[in-house]
């Protein structure tokens, strides 16, 4: 399959093309949601994240500010460090670059995948008591492996490894279901 | 540079389960998780991957949050639970005791605490028992600490609210190497229904 490089998009976004815009929001925008579902733990929050990393990159790629175009990915995730940090201090930034471009550039997210909450249900119950707990214990509040080892009385390496033991185990389980 | 490239349809080096999933709990040493996250800034294929991790973890907490599971938790998973909102019927019968309860509808997470001196225990199971003695459930080997001084065990609040009236006892077992059983604790709960319901799993 045929696309046009990154490093392409840049020279036609510096060259005024919007339909390389649109290329460039489309391609990197599922991936800046991603970030900001990690860092920021809130899909509404992460959807402000894309608006706004994609706005400074327009901003940025139109103006021909991107040095080395063959980095647009990083500059990406670069913009979306920043802005993360930005984003838990002001939002006076993003009123003015919204006001200015406007959100009609962003596209919808990918959905996350569907999951059978029976199925799961029955394949946590097949874990062995210390993996169901690790298991319950983490998620509930995503608990850090040094809290659930201290209740467990193991190390954290030990409660990575038996989460890691759990997750694969439930994996495979809902996999052979599916 | 070419106007156009040929942008790979296959991850070369994909990132393991195991750290996407890490990544997604935080979980990694600051060091790794830019190589990560480069990575993903880059890559679809793993793009996906993660959101099958997320997925996955999500469901994992909805599960948790569900009450619907049996499992032995922490004193900090009760309180963490009471904390955000969560409605916790709690009860603990004294050692070779018996105590009355309910659930009602309102109530997310029933919790039943042991409490039971372990020091001397190797492994633990955790039986649950009809009156007649017969053994209804095995939770084998469970995670405890040798100094918690207690069990906390979480029961099925799905279970619970189904449940006509009727008598479970708990029974905290050591269980040696050679599979000999030394009973620690036995505790009674006596429950009666007061959601409206069938009356007996007998009648059926």
């Amino acid at each position: 399959m045929l696309e046009a490089s990154d490093a392409h998009l840049a020279v036609r976004i510096a060259d005024g093309d919007t339909e390389a815009e649109a290329e460039v929001c489309r391609r990197i925008a599922p991936r800046i949601r991603l970030y900001g579902l990690r860092h920021l733990r809130s899909s509404f929050a992460a959807d402000d994240l894309v608006q706004q990393v994609l706005l400074k990159m327009l901003e940025a790629l139109r103006a021909g500010r991107l040095r080395d175009p063959e980095k647009l990915a990083h500059f990406a995730l670069g913009t979306c460090r920043m802005t993360v940090v930005e984003l838990r201090r002001t939002t006076r930034r993003q009123t003015r670059l919204l006001a200015e471009f406007g959100p009609e550039l962003i596209p919808d997210p990918p959905p996350l995948p569907r999951l059978d909450g029976a199925q799961l249900a029955r394949c946590v119950q097949t874990l062995k008591e210390r993996e169901r707990s690790v298991v319950v214990l983490t998620f509930y509040d995503e608990q850090t492996a040094a809290e659930v080892a201290g209740f467990l009385g193991l190390s954290e390496p030990n409660v990575r490894v038996i989460r890691h033991r759990a997750v694969r185990q439930l994996r495979a389980c809902m996999e052979s279901k599916a | 540079m070419t106007p156009l490239d040929r942008v790979p349809a296959e991850c070369r080096q994909p990132i393991d389960a195991a750290v996407l999933m890490d990544y997604w709990l935080g979980a990694l040493p600051f060091e790794a998780e830019d190589p990560v996250e480069e990575h993903l800034m880059n890559c679809d294929r793993c793009g996906d991957r993660l959101r099958e991790v997320i997925a996955l973890a999500d469901g994992l907490r909805t599960l948790a949050q569900s009450g619907s599971l049996c499992v032995v938790v922490s004193d900090q998973f009760v309180k963490h639970a009471g904390d955000a909102g969560q409605r916790v019927r709690q009860y603990a019968p004294p050692q070779g005791g018996s105590v009355q309860c309910t659930v009602s509808s309102d109530d997310d997470l029933l919790i039943a605490r042991l409490t039971v001196d372990l020091s001397t225990a190797a492994r633990v199971d955790l039986t649950w028992c009809d009156p007649g003695g017969t053994e209804v459930l095995r939770m084998t080997d469970i995670p405890v600490r040798g100094d918690a001084g207690a069990v906390i065990c979480q029961q099925s609040i799905t279970f619970a609210k189904a449940s006509p009236s009727n008598t479970l006892i708990a029974r905290l077992v050591s269980v040696d190497r050679q599979g000999a059983e030394r009973l620690l604790g036995e505790y009674a709960f006596h429950h009666t229904r007061t959601i409206p319901g069938p009356g007996g799993w007998e009648s059926y």
